[in-house]
């Protein structure tokens, strides 16, 4: 069996129980969602949709949902189950088979991209009702889709590579906590060209905002390029740094 | 037999027979486990470590070896190290005839492993267990469906299968991580206190399935801290203590040694042979006999 096929294997396993914890997969629909009803709520009549330029003609619900999309997309839940597996035995005996290291590694990366491509697509549904569209087309929509699930599994390489070094479910738990200054030093409530000097640079230089930046080029505008191909350039970087790290750890492990 | 220091071998209980270069029939021991001078540091911030300190050993194919020592005195780790989870500081080991260290993947498709606390996914049902197991190991979908069936009637939760293992009892749980040790048909089975925390009855029953998978032909080495679950299953015995063999032998051979040399009137029990090898007594331990710790 490839590696590919034991981490499809073990991907399968993830996703089975993922949806066998409904109460923990809820809370990644709920926070989002809350977070794009309250700030939509808050600044929608700050910037209404015909007078303000960086909406182009949507509500700022449309500007808002790529928060919610990152935020849904940064749980990182399967880093916990993974420190669970560790502490209760369960993660040596996976190791003591003959898999892959990548593959022990990627199966959940690979769960939770796929996780990602549900979440996102009912998150999106949900905004649908605040005036919200995909302005890029069924293209765009599938480019979204993609480019959630690939953060997604950035940032679950990111959470898994702390429960591997610490094997703690607390250190993990508080490690994931630093998405939030990250998902706050971006553009988040107006374009980075309206910010400020000092957070312009924080933001030009925290790689959130260029997938922030290619999520809401495919909400608001048609296909525009040039944001997509630097979003999609960063999850790129991202994913290959984290899987190879992933990769070292687990090959060290002892 | 062997004492402490003397750096003796004893046999092994199986031994083939072959041509020497002379053309000479004599005997060659096949070996499910070799190690020498197996040591196992860990440096920490607290400065360094010496679990294991240089231990031979050798296993016959076909034999239940017992590795027995008090709490923190190198079984886990040795164990660790043969199954390939921990990484070897110094000397050398094979398991079913592969070195450890340069080859673990082949070592892993021959070994079957249940460490302390059996080490199972409590989210998915038994059978999801077996089948995914029997997958990594290689199966397709279909031969992993039908050996799943085959190991739950072998253990006997043919009735349980389709639950979930988190609603399982402690000898449930047990005999599902025997299950899927056993997956792949291992040559060596790998047990670390596969009894601790089971009643007598789930005790017996996983001795029970002990005997029956060594009588297909399955090497065991099994970690234990009930010496009367050593004296039942195991044909030969070693004790380690402070990271290093003190004893080994048949449990026969240990209680006559233990028994001339003290000059005893009665057979001395395995207990006595494992306080006198560990330097540990009765008085010193009352009421502790059973699990003695360093």
């Amino acid at each position: 069996m490839s590696a590919l096929e034991q981490a499809n294997v073990l991907g399968g396993r993830a996703l089975r129980e993922a949806w066998r914890t409904p109460e923990a997969l809820a809370p990644t629909i709920f926070i989002p969602v809350f977070f794009l009803i309250v700030n939509f709520g808050q600044a929608g009549k700050i910037f209404p949709s015909d007078s303000t330029d960086f909406l182009y003609g949507q509500t700022y619900a449309a500007f808002q949902l790529p928060i919610s999309l990152l935020l849904a997309a940064s749980f990182g839940t399967a880093a916990l189950y993974l420190v669970e597996e560790i502490e209760g035995g369960y993660f040596d005996k996976l190791r003591a088979a003959p898999v892959a290291r990548t593959a022990l590694v990627s199966g959940r990366l690979l769960a939770e991209g796929a996780k990602s491509v549900v979440i996102t697509a009912i998150l999106v549904a949900i905004a649908l009702p605040l005036g919200v569209s995909i302005a890029s087309g069924l293209a765009g929509f599938l480019l979204l889709l993609l480019l959630t699930s690939l953060w997604a599994v950035v940032f679950s390489g990111f959470m898994q590579l702390i429960a591997l070094k610490t094997r703690s479910a607390a250190a993990t738990n508080s490690g994931g906590l630093i998405f939030f200054p990250l998902l706050f030093l971006t553009p988040n409530f107006v374009p980075r060209e309206l910010l400020t000097r000092p957070m312009e640079i924080a933001a030009t230089l925290n790689p959130v905002t260029y997938v922030m930046e290619a999520m809401r080029a495919l909400i608001l505008q048609d296909l525009s390029w040039t944001p997509v191909i630097r979003g999609f350039g960063v999850v790129a970087v991202l994913g290959v740094l984290m899987v190879t790290l992933n990769v070292r750890v687990i090959r060290a492990y002892d | 037999m062997r004492h402490r220091g003397s750096g003796r071998r004893c046999g092994v209980a199986a031994a083939e027979s072959g041509l020497s270069e002379s053309g000479v029939r004599v005997p060659v021991m096949r070996l499910a486990v070799e190690a020498e001078q197996l040591a196992k540091q860990y440096r920490g911030r607290g400065g360094t470590v010496d679990a294991v300190r240089g231990v031979d050993l050798s296993v016959g194919a076909g034999e239940v070896f017992g590795f027995l020592g008090p709490n923190g005195a190198g079984k886990s780790t040795t164990v660790r190290m043969l199954t390939t989870l921990l990484t070897i500081t110094s000397g050398t080991a094979t398991v079913a005839g592969v070195d450890v260290a340069t080859d673990p993947d082949g070592v892993r498709r021959r070994i079957g492993v249940a460490l302390q606390e059996a080490g199972l996914d409590a989210r998915q049902s038994g059978r999801e267990l077996l089948i995914l197991q029997a997958r990594l190991f290689g199966m397709s979908a279909a031969q992993a469906r039908i050996r799943a069936e085959e190991l739950l009637e072998l253990v006997d939760l043919v009735d349980a299968a389709d639950r979930r293992i988190k609603g399982y009892s402690g000898g449930m749980k047990r005999r599902l991580d025997l299950a899927s040790a056993l997956v792949h048909e291992p040559d060596v089975l790998f047990l670390d206190e596969p009894t601790t925390g089971l009643d007598p009855a789930s005790r017996l029953t996983v001795w029970d399935e002990l005997r029956r998978i060594n009588a297909r032909g399955t090497t065991i080495f099994l970690t234990t801290q009930y010496l009367e679950e050593a004296d039942q299953l195991c044909h030969r015995v070693a004790i380690i203590d402070g990271g290093l063999i003190v004893r080994e032998g048949t449990p026969d051979e240990l209680k006559a040694e233990l028994r001339d040399r003290r000059g005893l009137d009665a057979e001395p029990t395995l207990d006595e042979v494992f306080l006198d090898a560990t330097g540990r007594t009765r008085e010193r331990r009352a009421g502790e006999v059973q699990e003695v710790s360093g």
